[in-house]
């Protein structure tokens, strides 16, 4: 029988089908729809030290293969997250990852350390790349100095396992992983969504109340893969892949570019059944092509790994 | 039912939990879209089936018209909360808009089973487009009324059916509880009338959904106490909750 766990930092995961960021809400809002037994963590919404509205209505329009959403980070803040919702999740079988987001290093830090200290939460995701919240003409995400300052900041406030969150909106990836990880991020996830738009030409005015929102869905898919695929080369740190993954073939891509996880988000909504099959999915196809563990998967496509498979 | 819309009854088996109305369904329409479509649950024809009033309006929904009958359908369902039943002794005033007809049809049903006044004011902009026929018939004794209205005037009352609902409202001798579903302005408008007589009402809304369970927070409307998940914290809303310049602008 193969192996499905996997390891990011001191987090083992059962599966390595993680549930994403804003997309299971805190967790129980799922419950008895989605399989958590068979799913490796669940990433809550962004948590915001103070409670956030977030964007007027439309917050969401379809567009082909893809979705486009402009929530704003809406969360009940901090202290009601830490009251109320974290002691709501923490029945459900299944890890907690807290993702967290601060308008600077400071915030990181009191998030990192105020949900870090507590038992129920198996790991931290440190936002930097959603696209829906005020952002000066530099974004963070697109700076390595700054996101050096946020990773560390948060590493010295917890001993936590930190995973950093990129976007896919970037130049350049790469000097932003690679801060990342020297300022002692555990890993990273790759990616978030890109930013796009509609138009409602019936209204004549933008579809989103926010004008512009983050894509995800099976249309990011190919963007985010490529972005493991860099990201994975370069850094020692395990990445978990994002974007779009639908069914056992995009994960299998994902973790074949080099992911150790993946994370499934917006195919929830037309499938909530998709992380229990993907994870039956990468069962089968390891049973049937003699694999043991998601280990040997993780950047089979790579042509170090496939030089190192053909000579043994 | 109209030039536009279609019934569609859903074999859901035993076990699918009976559904209140004002509850909705979301429907796994086609595997090329990335998300479900939300209805309203428009009559329950057995037990294990559900019936739902359907316009074509785009992708999603003319996706549904063109399966072949007998095709399984993913649903994830009954989901939200439910319409307040009225008290024995008032009318119950069920105000429809176009296809939001189909939010009131259970609802009529039920109130008909019930022995409950009905007095249904439906509106379109033009005669093709009224679906009165859906609800319950009307009844000589006065129990079940129905009452149209045309933006056109080609059929029943000329103008909105929140204009109809106010000429209802002045002449009506019984307390009344409203219930309506439709079009946001018309709810607006509903919502107007309704808060200056101190009539209660209640409106069933209608919003692009992605989870349906509350989780993603995409659904919102803009309420007295902030945000709410229309597929969670309704569909069903107390119009007095609404911010009403929000929900038409939205």
């Amino acid at each position: 029988m193969p192996e499905l766990t996997t390891r990011i930092g001191d987090l083992t995961m059962r599966s390595p089908v993680m549930l994403a960021s804003g997309t299971v809400g805190y967790g129980p809002e799922y419950e008895g729809v989605i399989d958590f037994g068979a799913t490796g963590a669940i990433v809550t919404k962004t948590i915001t030290v103070e409670p956030r509205e977030g964007n007027a209505p439309p917050r969401l329009v379809e567009t082909p293969g893809g979705l486009l959403n402009a929530i704003g980070l809406e969360n009940v803040g901090l202290e009601r997250f830490l009251a109320e919702k974290l002691p709501e999740a923490a029945p459900l079988p299944v890890p907690i990852v807290a993702s967290v987001a601060g308008t600077g290093a400071g915030q990181f830090a009191q998030l990192a350390a105020a949900v870090g200290e507590r038992d129920e939460v198996a790991a931290i995701e440190l936002n930097i790349s959603c696209p829906n919240v005020e952002r000066p003409r530099n974004p963070v995400w697109s700076d390595p100095v700054a996101v050096g300052e946020i990773v560390s900041a948060a590493r010295e406030a917890t001993g936590k396992t930190l995973s950093l969150k990129l976007s896919p909106n970037t130049s350049d990836i790469l000097s932003v992983a690679e801060a990342a990880e020297r300022a002692g991020a555990d890993a990273l996830t790759v990616a978030n969504t890109l930013p796009g738009m509609r138009i409602d030409i019936e209204r004549r005015r933008p579809a989103l109340g926010n004008v512009t929102g983050g894509l995800s869905g099976r249309a990011l898919m190919p963007v985010n893969l490529a972005l493991v695929w860099k990201v994975a080369e370069h850094v020692s740190i395990p990445v978990i892949g994002s974007g779009g993954i639908g069914d056992t073939g995009d994960a299998l891509e994902f973790l074949a570019a080099g992911a150790v996880a993946v994370q499934v988000g917006t195919a929830l909504f037309a499938t909530p059944e998709a992380p229990s099959e993907i994870a039956d999915g990468l069962r089968n196809y390891m049973e049937e092509n003699g694999f043991a563990s998601i280990d040997e998967l993780v950047g089979m496509a790579r042509e170090e790994r496939r030089t190192c498979a053909e000579t043994a | 039912m109209s030039p536009t819309s279609y019934l569609f009854t859903f074999e859901a088996g035993p076990e699918f939990p009976t559904p209140r109305p004002g509850q909705f369904v979301n429907v796994a329409v086609a595997d090329d879209l990335t998300l479900r479509r939300p209805f309203s649950f428009a009559g329950i024809p057995a037990p294990g089936r559900f019936d739902l009033l359907v316009e074509m309006r785009g992708k999603g929904t003319r996706a549904l018209a063109e399966k072949p009958i007998g095709s399984a359908v993913g649903v994830l369902g009954p989901l939200g909360n439910e319409f307040t039943l009225p008290g024995a002794d008032s009318v119950s005033l069920l105000v429809g808009g176009g296809i939001g007809v189909a939010g009131l049809r259970l609802l009529a049903q039920e109130l008909r089973r019930g022995y409950h006044r009905i007095h249904a004011l439906v509106g379109a902009r033009t005669s093709p487009g009224l679906l009165h026929h859906v609800l319950p018939s009307p009844t000589g004794d006065g129990e079940v009324l129905i009452e149209v209205a045309t933006d056109d005037g080609s059929e029943g009352f000329h103008g909105t059916v929140a204009g109809l609902l106010e000429r209802v409202l002045n002449e009506l001798d019984a307390p009344a509880r409203v219930y309506c579903c439709g079009p946001p302005a018309m709810i607006a408008a509903t919502a107007d009338i309704t808060a200056k007589r101190g009539v209660p009402c209640e409106a069933l809304l209608e919003e692009m959904m992605a989870c349906g369970v509350g989780a993603c927070r995409g659904c919102v409307v803009a309420t007295r106490s902030g945000y709410k998940s229309v597929c969670s914290d309704g569909p069903v809303f107390d119009t007095n909750e609404l911010v009403l310049e929000e929900l038409v602008r939205a």
